[in-house]
């Protein structure tokens, strides 16, 4: 993977690219665009005979960078680790050596890199990757270093694309390489894998960083039982997991598989100069021909791009998710500037034109496409500002052939191409050759894949440049008010908990019916306990015979390991399928029409629901949901409208499980049952995002979900402070004029734009898709926990919104104490994900992210703007919010107020006014 | 416990039953010939109404449809008399002897009056068998986010447990047929009541099929699935949904009809063709006759010495085996069988493993080997053990000639054999084997041995070895039983197929004759 040739460079500064960019109201000072130099880091070598033996020493080309030493140094004392460093910094020859060193070792191979026996019963390798295309790129990475190295070693992709010979493959094959669902599969049998399970000494997780949430919860248990399968056979692997850098590699790393892992993350590879640029767009004129004003309002095309809100690779970036906001012009702040899809494609042109290799991510493939047209077209535009012919520049994405992105690659690495404008397709490690440049269009949402994609610029010590141009999104304008954010070392945790009891018992299942459960998988597999309990479940409902002591098996009905989904969590997964008579155009395998969970179908997939799906519109036409497997029927359609869904939210029999206190505030984790109802959706024109139609009804009822939760209680004396001190507030919050008589107003509009706040800005620490998460602010927290007077309300109220309402006011009613107030925050899966309990350990650092950007937003509007407050999905209709009580409950919270400033706002007499029941989703 | 003192019930899911033509339904009656017919799944008087008319003579068993009001319907069954209604519940619980009751609620929710009736002995049970009571809405839910599962009624069947004094067992319409399990409740006095319970197959999921139950007087229960699809014309090879639509507005109603059918008058049929109407007139004839027919030249068994194969069956723990206690090799040469069991520490795989494989390959390595679906089961299972615990007789083992009878016959479509099933026991069964009548399922044997492995100290847990054994034997002769047959079969003109070729038949015809 790395790339040893210096090839001449072309790099521009930042400082150049202002200075020669055609537009005259961009200067150096201009306060759109910020600066930032990062300096060159040299390498830290050591010298390759001091860690490998002499046959690779002795191949071995180049000298070994420091943190691949160290890896290699703990891989030799039989620890495993987690490789967390730059991009090309030479992750893969971590375990590309390893697996080397281990053949030799173990005899398979000789001194002189020739085979010793035809047969490797001694030393294998499990190679996993987030996508196929990458897992290409990585077996011709290991054969070239193989091929560098003078060993015949037999590396070999596994996987559903795999034809010809797969028998030969398992039982000849040194490292397999395949990703975690055709894992999930092949386990089943492993009777046919016994050779290379018996011999296995290392698995390789690469990319670990991707595995986040629902995928990281699965990857987890698909790996525990991959471990179970190795034991059987007598193989016990070292781990390796490379990633580029996240918060947490430790953590994660050893969550994901089960074991003690050794973190290295002191990067040893060079780097150049690198001039990062925050490029926020210039406000549009209104009625200002745009280059391309024909175009979508290219904001709202990620927020119908089903890929966007996925977990996985293109996952937890989801640039243009969010409001694209044109709808509250008066404010004197700008909220309607040039689009990132409109301003990125000029940028990219300009550096291609002045010969800059670059390449420009984009967050959807029909953007890829779309980017080349705008950039010719801002060429043609500015024809006198460039002496050149338009450079030659191509889309880059997965719902190309295999054969048109080879050649693009191929094209690219020649020079024939001067720049790509590719999906986060090339994020991931997959070789291009060297590069000057990357255009971000929108920041990607996560830090890790901010950092990921403009690493691909610059290798080797040369100088390069990142530009991100901004979007008008809460993340987007934070990053570019906050650019310090960027620099601070501590990027996104991945989350992955492995507690969620629906998708353990689907990987128990599956564990059953590889190898039988007994009870030597009770500590190493999961908790006695738990194991206990859910082969009882099973054996119940008829689908294991067996016990612990002797075996549990599994008897249902055949190949369990298709229930996994890697996507989602429960078994009423929604197949999506595109109507027969149909045709999309285009062959594309991995067309991502994974099934969605219930929760997510109801949401984007309720009848005459508009999507965007690889560039083409969907409309959903039925739901087909009294059926095993329910189905959505989407039919391709050109609409002028996208749709939203709006959702009324219930939190019933909150328990909490653990609790501590911040600055007087409780902030509680527990679990309870979330009643969501995705009632109605608006129609939005594609154009200006302004609504065609509203309110029509979903038809769906609500959803009840058991989940985790966290959850904020705000201290009496602060609540009764804030309350006096907002009490004036009416129409600010949003509200009608004629609903501002309630007193408590201003204050419940805090709490309710500081739940807002909370999960708007959770991706800025956690590796979350803000979709999976949700909240409820409320006057009344009491009413909505479990309470030994009460049954589980959960269970009366079944699927009634009004029902649950109903029996919150009646229970508030017949409080004997006032209650308190405060906001939840839940996952929005059924048994959780393990973000609510990431957010309860964290609220600290969350609550400063939300009250820095709700304070520092420049709308000026008192109630926020898409850009601070506003959620789309908000069944209330973003009302009402307030940023200022906001910010001091958030002030308070994480102590950054005095309290004692409250005092004059205290009544004499603490009694107060009786309460209204009021919460907001 | 012998099965002709059991009693003999057909359950007809309504889902599947009003999916059924009536020739498939008589033809499954005829196959199954039960004493009663339950009709698990919805109130369905329509699907009822079409038991009755298919068997007149056999009690249908719908409580869904309340009959006068009342939501508890009894019956009795005597091995002599078969079953009968009890029309005044009151007075039968005199007969110490007799034979096993049968309780029908209309619901779950009838459960607490069944049971108000038996404590006040407004109803009454013999208390010499088992008693049956069929639930027909009842199936067990689950819920993974809290690891636990939910029994409908499970109060006021733990009562009703308490008030019979003699075992019950449940069938509860809503599970799977496959479904056993034995629930540990507890009464309202804090006692522990243990119920068996097993499924009616009305799940609502899945493919449609009708099930035997086999309710021995001790309560144990056996089922014999067989696809709804497999009864009437769709059960006959190259007959789906289509063709049979088609052969009936032809006025081929039956197998029976398709049979007595000249093969030009079928072939004459629109969408046929020669080669489908040949072989599903081969399939009728088959069906009819009980003899199987081959189709081609390729013999089933190939081998070294000129001497029968040895007929091979191994029993495990389950699915997912941890053991194999049971190598049992019925060899036809000497019509001998030989087990080798593993009685003693059911933890151990290896003794039994290698007492079996030493004398095999000291004894009989030049035999061919025979099994039912072993490429499947037994060679897998076999090989994983001896790579795990007796790797040096991998190779040894490996070179055994090895064949399996069932991926022969069926899967590669060799013959055409008679039975509903490709199950062993139904197709020798089918072929007039008449085996020892062990009363015992391969779950069942796997069950006892799970529950010797639980309690290695325990009298009780131990298996009863003489019939496990007895029940191994039975399935390797019937393997032989079957061999037998087909070696012995007519075996198709493949000339006139028009699939084989002429030379190929001539020299085929040697190997069999």
């Amino acid at each position: 993977m790395t790339d040893h040739n210096n090839t001449d460079t072309n790099a521009m500064s930042g400082d150049r690219l202002v200075e020669t960019f055609p537009r005259a109201s961009l200067t150096a000072d201009s306060g759109h665009v910020d600066r930032l130099e990062l300096p060159a880091e040299p390498a830290e070598r050591v010298p390759v005979d001091t860690v490998l033996g002499p046959v690779l020493a002795g191949s071995y080309p180049h000298d070994l960078f420091s943190h691949q030493a160290t890896a290699l140094d703990a891989l030799a004392t039989g620890e495993s680790v987690a490789v967390a460093t730059s991009t090309s910094s030479g992750k893969t020859h971590v375990y590309g050596l390893q697996i080397a060193r281990q053949l030799l070792d173990a005899g398979v191979l000789t001194a002189d890199g020739s085979r010793a026996t035809d047969r490797n019963d001694a030393a294998t390798a499990l190679c996993v990757y987030p996508t196929k295309a990458l897992t290409g790129d990585q077996q011709e990475a290991l054969d070239e270093l193989y091929e560098t190295l003078g060993l015949d070693i037999r590396v070999r992709i596994y996987d559903g694309d795999t034809t010809g010979d797969r028998r030969e493959i398992r039982e000849n094959a040194d490292v397999v390489l395949t990703n975690f669902a055709g894992l999930n599969v092949y386990l089943e049998h492993h009777d046919r894998w016994s050779r290379f399970y018996s011999a296995l000494d290392l698995v390789a997780v690469d990319e670990s960083h991707s595995y986040t949430g629902i995928q990281g919860m699965h990857v987890a248990w698909i790996l525990r039982r991959m471990k179970r399968v190795a034991d059987y056979w007598g193989g016990d692997p070292q781990y390796v997991l490379t990633s580029a850098t996240i918060g947490n590699p430790g953590d994660h790393s050893s969550t994901l598989v089960g074991e003690p892992v050794t973190v290295v993350d002191e990067d040893g590879s060079p780097r150049g100069q690198r001039d990062l640029v925050l490029w926020n767009p210039p406000p549009s004129e209104r009625h200002q021909n745009e280059t391309d004003s024909t175009a979508d309002v290219p904001g709202s095309s990620g927020d119908l791009d089903l890929t966007a809100g996925r977990s996985g690779p293109d996952s937890g970036s989801d640039p243009t998710a969010g409001v694209s906001g044109s709808d509250d012009s008066e404010a004197g702040f700008v909220t309607d500037r040039v689009p990132a899809s409109v301003e990125a494609p000029r940028v990219f042109d300009h550096l291609t034109a002045h010969g800059v290799r670059s390449l420009l991510f984009c967050p959807s493939r029909k953007l890829t496409e779309l980017s080349v047209k705008r950039a010719r077209e801002h060429h043609r535009s500015n024809a006198r500002a460039y002496d050149t012919a338009s450079p030659e520049l191509a889309g880059y994405n997965a719902g190309l052939g295999r054969q048109t992105r080879h050649a693009r690659e191929q094209q690219f690495k020649t020079g024939a191409l001067a720049g790509l404008a590719t999906t986060s397709a090339l994020e991931l490690g997959i070789d291009i050759g060297s590069l000057d440049a990357t255009v971000l269009m929108g920041y990607p949402g996560q830090r890790q894949s901010f950092w990921q994609r403009i690493g691909r610029a610059g290798r080797e010590g040369s100088r390069s440049l990142a530009v991100m141009v901004a979007d008008h999104r809460t993340l987007d304008q934070y990053v570019v008010d906050n650019p310090e954010y960027l620099l601070e070392t501590d990027v996104e945790d991945a989350v992955v908990d492995t507690s969620n009891n629906s998708v353990f018992a689907t990987h128990l299942l599956c564990a059953a019916d590889e190898i039988a459960v007994d009870e030597t998988d009770a500590g190493g597999f999961a908790g006695e306990t738990r194991l206990r309990a859910a082969a009882q479940m099973w054996r119940e409902a008829g689908f294991v015979d067996g016990y612990l002591e002797g075996g549990v098996h599994y008897c249902g009905p055949g190949r369990p390991q298709t229930r996994v989904n890697l996507y989602g969590t429960n078994e009423t997964d929604y197949r999506l399928q595109v109507t027969d008579d149909t045709d999309t155009g285009r062959g594309e395998p991995d067309l991502d029409l994974e099934p969605v969970a219930r929760n997510r179908a109801y949401r984007d997939y309720h009848e005459g629901a508009v999507r965007l799906q690889n560039g083409q519109q969907f409309e959903v036409v039925a739901v087909d949901d009294d059926r095993p497997q329910p189905v959505v029927e989407l039919e391709p359609v050109d609409r002028d409208y996208y749709t939203q869904t709006r959702r009324t939210v219930n939190v019933l029999d909150a328990t909490s499980e653990r609790q501590r206190t911040v600055n007087g505030f409780t902030v509680h984790f527990g679990h309870g049952t979330v009643l969501v109802h995705h009632h109605s959706y608006d129609q939005m024109y594609v154009h200006n995002s302004e609504p065609k139609q509203q309110a029509i009804p979903t038809g769906n009822p609500p959803i009840p979900m058991d989940t985790q939760l966290c959850w904020v209680e705000v201290p009496d004396e602060v609540e009764t402070a804030l309350v006096r001190k907002y009490q004036g507030y009416g129409v600010e919050t949003g509200v009608d004029p004629d609903e501002t008589d309630a007193p408590h107003l201003g204050y419940v509009a805090g709490l309710h734009a500081a739940e807002h706040a909370t999960i708007q800005t959770a991706p800025l620490e956690l590796r979350v898709d803000k979709n999976d998460l949700g909240g409820l602010a409320t006057l009344v927290l009491d009413t909505h926990y479990t309470h030994d007077g009460y049954d589980e309300l959960g269970e009366s109220v079944g699927e009634s919104m009004a029902a649950a309402t109903h029996a919150i006011e009646r229970r508030a009613a017949e409080l004997s104490e006032p209650p308190s107030s405060g906001w939840f925050v839940y996952d929005g899966v059924e048994g959780g994900l393990g973000f609510a309990r990431a957010i309860y350990e964290d609220i600290e650092s969350l609550a400063r992210r939300a009250r820095d950007q709700l304070r520092d937003c420049g709308c000026g509007q008192p109630n926020g703007c898409p850009a601070c407050t506003f959620d789309e999905n908000c069944g209330n209709d973003n009302q009402p919010l307030l940023r200022a009580s906001a910010v001091e409950v958030l002030d308070q919270l994480v102590g950054d107020a005095d309290r004692d400033a409250l005092a004059e706002y205290l009544p004499d007499d603490p009694g107060g006014d009786r309460r209204p029941t009021v919460f907001y989703a | 416990m012998a099965a002709t003192q059991a009693l003999r019930a057909l359950t007809l899911p309504s889902g599947a039953l009003r999916r059924a033509s009536r020739p498939a339904v008589r033809d499954a009656l005829g196959y199954f010939d039960p004493h009663m017919v339950v009709v698990p799944g919805q109130r369905d008087p329509r699907a009822h109404a079409s038991a009755r008319e298919a068997c007149p003579e056999t009690p249908v068993v719908h409580p869904q449809l309340g009959r006068g009001g009342e939501p508890v319907s009894q019956y009795r069954f005597r091995p002599d008399t078969g079953v009968r209604e009890v029309t005044d519940p009151g007075e039968t619980g005199g007969e110490e002897t007799g034979g096993v009751d049968i309780l029908a609620v209309q619901s779950t929710d009838s459960l607490a009056r069944l049971r108000r009736q038996l404590e006040t002995g407004e109803r009454r049970t013999a208390s010499g068998a088992v008693t049956v009571l069929v639930v027909p809405d009842l199936s067990v839910e689950w819920d993974t986010t809290t690891l636990s599962t939910e029994l409908p009624g499970r109060a006021e069947l733990a009562g009703l447990g308490t008030a019979l004094s003699e075992p019950v067992t449940v069938l509860a319409g809503g599970q799977q047929t496959e479904y056993s399990h034995e629930w540990s409740l507890t009464d309202d006095e804090g006692q522990p009541v243990s119920l068996r319970m097993a499924g009616l197959g009305a799940t609502g999921r899945g493919g449609a099929t009708f099930a035997q139950l086999t309710c021995t007087p001790r309560g144990t229960v056996a089922a014999e699935a067989v696809g709804a699809d497999r009864f009437g014309l769709t059960s006959l090879t190259d007959v789906g949904p289509a063709t049979a639509d088609r052969l009936r507005e032809h006025g081929y109603r039956t197998v029976d009809e398709l049979r007595d059918a000249a093969v030009s008058d079928l072939a004459a049929l629109p969408g046929l063709g020669r080669s489908t109407a040949e072989t599903i007139h081969a399939h009728a004839e088959v069906i009819q006759s009980g003899d199987p027919l081959v189709l081609t030249n390729r013999a089933p068994v190939k081998t070294r010495n000129g001497q029968p194969p040895l007929c091979l069956d191994i029993e495990t723990d389950g699915l997912t085996p941890t053991i194999i206690w049971q190598f049992g090799v019925y060899d036809p040469v000497t019509d001998r069988y030989r087990a080798f069991l593993q009685r003693t520490d059911p933890t151990d795989p290896k003794p039994a493993l290698e007492s079996f494989v030493t004398w095999f390959l000291a004894e009989h390595a030049d035999r061919a080997v025979l099994t039912w679906n072993g490429e499947q089961f037994d060679y897998p299972c076999i090989e994983r053990f001896l790579r795990q615990y007796l790797p040096g007789y991998l190779d040894a083992w490996n070179e055994v000639w090895t064949y399996d009878l069932y991926r022969w016959a069926v899967r590669e479509g060799n013959a055409l054999l008679p039975g509903r099933t490709n199950k062993l026991d139904h197709v020798a069964r089918a072929l007039d084997y008449d085996g020892a009548d062990t009363g015992l399922t391969g779950a069942q044997t796997a069950a006892a041995y799970q529950e010797f492995m639980r309690n290695p100290d325990s009298e009780a847990a131990e298996p009863d070895w003489e019939r496990h054994k007895a029940y191994c034997e039975d399935d390797c002769r019937a393997l032989w039983h079957v061999y037998e047959s087909i070696i012995g079969a007519r075996r198709r003109d493949v000339t006139d197929s028009g699939s084989g070729g002429a030379r190929g038949t001539q020299t085929g015809l040697t190997d069999f004759q």
